[in-house]
C-alpha cells in the first residue's frame, strides 16, 4: 500500500469508530426495545432476533402506562416554548435594535442569570412553591423552566435580531406604521428562521431537563425522562421497556433534531462563533 | 412629570436635541421598557429572586425531617461546610470531572473537526451523527449507559473488555472506575457540540491565508500551530466557557448512573447540595452548599473570561 492509500484508510477507520461510537448507544437502545427480556439479557449479545412490538404495547397500553407522562413532557414543553417565546421576542427585539438607558446592563442581567447553578435555584423555589401548593403542578414547572430557558432564547434571539438591515424599519416608521406594528409586520418575519430555531431549542432543553423536574413532579405531574425509573428498581429491572420508553423519549427530539440539522448548529455557533468577535 | 426629565445620559448620548427628537427618543425607551418588562419580571422572578432567598436560606438551620430544631444560625452553616470533609470531596469530584471532560471535548472534538474539514465524502454522515447525543435529555443518555452499555456481563462496553481479555469490571461500582465511566459519558454526549462548533468556526477560515501558507512551504503541523490555533481561539475559548458552564452544573447524567456513588466516589459539588437537600432534607445546608457552587462558578468564569480577552 502506498502511503496516501494508508492515510485515507485510517481516516475511513477513524471516522467509522466515532460514527459507531456515537451512534451505537442509541441503536442498541433501539434493538433492545425491540427484544423480549431474555434476549436482551443473553449473553454474547444477540444481533439477530425476532423483533417484537411487546415492550412498546406494555409501556403504552399496559398497567402503569407512560402515556400520561408523556402527555405531561409535552404540556410542560409545550407551555414553556409558548410562554417564553411571548417573552423572549419582545425582550430581545428590544435589546438589539431599540436605544434606551441601561441596555448595556440589561444584556448583561440576561447572561448573567445563566450562570446561576439550577441547583441553586430549586432550593428556594421547592420551599416557595409547597407554601402555595404548586408542587406537582404544570405551572410550577413551567414558571421555573422560565430561569433557563428565557435567558437562552433571548440571547440567541438578539443575535438573530441583530442581523436585520436597520433600514426596513425605518422606512416602515416613516410610513406611518405604529412600533408595535413595524416589528409584527416588517421585522418578525424577517427573523422567522431565527424564531423557528429558537423554538426547537426551548422544547428540546424543556423536554431534557431532570433536576426541576425530579424535585417538583409528584403523581399528577411527571415528565417522562423521570417516570423512566419506575422500570428500573433495586429488585429487578425491566430491560426491554425501559429500552421502550428510553426510545420514546428519545424520538421526539431525534426527530427535531436531524430535521433541524442544519439550524441547530447554526444555533449552536451563533455565540461561539460571533462570540469571539463580540466585545 | 416624566415628560420634563432631560438627564445628563441622554445629552452625552448621540440621541436627537430637536424637541421632536426627544419624544421619539423618550417614546422609544418607553416602547423598550414596555417590551422588556414581562421576560424582566419572569427573569426576576425565577433567578435573582431565588438567588437572594437561597443566601438567606443559608442563614438558617431549616431540617424538613426535624422542623423543631429550625433556627437562625448565621454563618454557622458555612463554619460546619469549610471543614466538612465530604464537601471537599465533592469540590474536587466537580474539578476532576469538569477539567477532563472539558479537555477531551476540546481535543476529540478539535482533531475530528480537522480530519472531517479534509474529507471530501462522507462529512454529512457525521453531522447528522454528531446532532444525536447533543439532542438527547442526559437522564436518558445516563440510563442507556448505565443499563444496556456498562452493566456487568452483558454490557456492551463489559462484553468488549471481557473479549479484550481484561475481564469483567464493575464499571459503576468500583471508586475509581465509576469516575472513569461518568466522565466518558459526558465526554461521549458533548463531544459532538465542540466537534460542530469548531467545524463551523474552521470551514469559515479564510482559505487564501492557507495558500499563502503552502506557498511559503510550511508544514501541515506549522500551518495548524501558527494559523488554525490563533485563528480558532476565541470559537475554542467560547466552547471551553459553554461547556464548563455545563460541566460544573451536570446533575442527570450522573444522578442516573451512579447516583454519585459508590460511597461519594462521584458526587459532585451540585450533587452534593441536591442530596443534603432533598434526600436528607437539610435545606439550609444545601443552601449553603449551593452558595459555595456559585461562588465556585463564578470564580472559575471569571478565569476563563480573563482567559477570552487576554491575547
Amino acid at each position: 500500500m502506498t502511503a496516501k492509500r494508508l492515510r485515507v484508510f485510517a481516516l475511513l477507520a477513524i471516522s467509522v469508530v466515532f460514527l459507531l461510537a456515537w451512534a451505537f448507544p442509541i441503536i442498541w437502545s433501539v434493538l433492545n426495545s425491540l427484544k423480549t427480556d431474555s434476549d436482551v439479557l443473553a449473553y454474547p449479545p444477540k444481533l439477530v432476533f425476532a423483533p417484537t412490538l411487546d415492550a412498546y404495547r406494555d409501556v403504552l397500553f399496559g398497567s402503569g402506562s407512560i402515556l400520561p407522562n408523556l402527555l405531561s413532557s409535552v404540556i410542560i414543553s409545550v407551555g414553556t416554548t409558548v410562554v417564553t417565546m411571548l417573552m423572549a421576542v419582545p425582550a430581545a427585539y428590544a435589546l438589539a435594535r431599540l436605544r434606551f438607558r441601561g441596555k448595556r446592563f440589561a444584556g448583561f442581567y440576561v447572561l448573567a442569570t445563566q450562570m446561576l447553578p439550577p441547583v441553586g435555584i430549586i432550593i428556594p423555589y421547592f420551599l416557595v412553591l409547597r407554601n402555595i401548593g404548586w408542587i406537582d403542578t404544570y405551572q410550577g414547572i413551567i414558571l421555573i423552566y422560565l430561569s433557563f430557558s428565557l435567558p437562552f432564547a433571548i440571547w440567541l434571539l438578539v443575535s438573530y435580531f441583530e442581523d436585520i438591515p436597520f433600514e426596513m424599519e425605518e422606512a416602515a416608521y416613516l410610513d406611518g406604521a405604529s412600533r408595535l406594528k413595524t416589528l409584527w409586520r416588517i421585522i418578525i418575519p424577517q427573523v422567522r428562521g431565527g424564531i423557528a430555531v429558537t423554538v426547537v431549542f426551548v422544547f428540546l432543553n424543556a423536554w431534557n431537563e431532570f433536576l426541576f423536574a425530579v424535585v417538583l413532579s409528584g403523581n399528577t405531574v411527571r415528565p417522562v425522562t423521570v417516570a423512566m425509573f419506575n422500570f428500573v428498581s433495586v429488585e429487578q429491572t425491566l430491560w426491554a421497556k425501559l429500552a421502550a420508553v428510553s426510545v420514546l423519549a428519545m424520538l421526539p427530539v431525534v426527530v427535531l433534531g436531524v430535521v433541524a440539522q442544519k439550524h441547530i448548529v447554526k444555533g449552536l455557533t451563533v455565540g461561539a462563533v460571533k462570540g469571539g468577535g463580540r466585545r | 412629570m416624566a415628560t420634563t426629565v432631560v438627564t445628563s445620559a441622554d445629552i452625552a448620548s448621540e440621541a436627537p436635541r430637536s424637541d421632536f427628537g426627544r419624544v421619539l427618543a423618550q417614546r422609544e425607551r418607553r416602547f423598550a421598557a414596555a417590551l422588556l418588562a414581562p421576560a424582566f419580571l419572569a427573569l426576576l422572578a425565577t433567578t435573582t429572586f431565588p438567588l437572594l432567598f437561597l443566601i438567606y436560606t443559608s442563614a438558617f438551620r431549616t431540617d424538613l425531617a426535624m422542623p423543631f430544631t429550625n433556627g437562625f444560625v448565621g454563618f454557622e452553616n458555612y463554619q460546619v461546610l469549610l471543614s466538612d470533609e465530604r464537601f471537599w470531596t465533592s469540590l474536587l469530584v466537580s474539578l476532576v470531572y469538569t477539567g477532563s471532560t472539558v479537555a477531551l471535548q476540546v481535543i476529540i472534538g478539535l482533531a475530528l473537526a480537522l480530519l472531517v474539514m479534509d474529507m471530501k465524502r462522507g462529512q454529512g454522515w457525521f453531522r447528522v451523527i454528531a446532532i444525536l447525543p447533543v439532542v438527547l435529555s442526559p437522564a436518558v443518555v445516563g440510563m442507556i449507559w448505565r443499563t444496556f452499555m456498562l452493566a456487568p456481563e452483558f454490557g456492551i462496553v463489559d462484553f468488549l473488555a471481557i473479549n479484550a481479555g481484561l475481564g469483567s469490571k464493575n464499571w459503576l461500582g468500583d471508586p475509581t472506575l465509576a469516575m472513569v465511566s461518568v466522565i466518558a459519558i459526558h465526554t461521549w454526549q458533548w463531544t459532538p457540540f465542540a466537534f460542530m462548533v469548531l467545524l463551523a468556526s474552521l470551514a469559515s477560515l479564510p482559505e487564501d491565508i492557507y495558500e499563502a501558507a503552502r506557498l511559503d512551504r510550511a508544514s501541515a503541523w506549522q500551518r495548524f500551530r501558527r494559523i488554525t490555533l490563533p485563528l480558532l481561539r476565541p470559537a475554542i475559548v467560547m466552547v471551553i466557557i459553554m461547556r464548563t458552564m455545563v460541566a460544573l452544573t451536570a446533575f442527570a447524567a450522573i444522578f442516573t448512573v451512579t447516583a454519585g456513588g459508590p460511597g461519594t466516589a462521584t458526587e459532585i459539588l451540585n450533587l452534593y447540595a441536591y442530596r443534603k437537600s432533598f434526600t436528607e432534607l437539610s435545606i439550609g445546608y444545601g443552601s449553603a452548599l449551593a452558595v459555595a457552587l456559585l461562588i465556585v462558578t463564578i470564580i472559575i468564569s471569571g478565569i476563563l473570561f480573563a482567559m477570552r480577552r487576554a491575547r
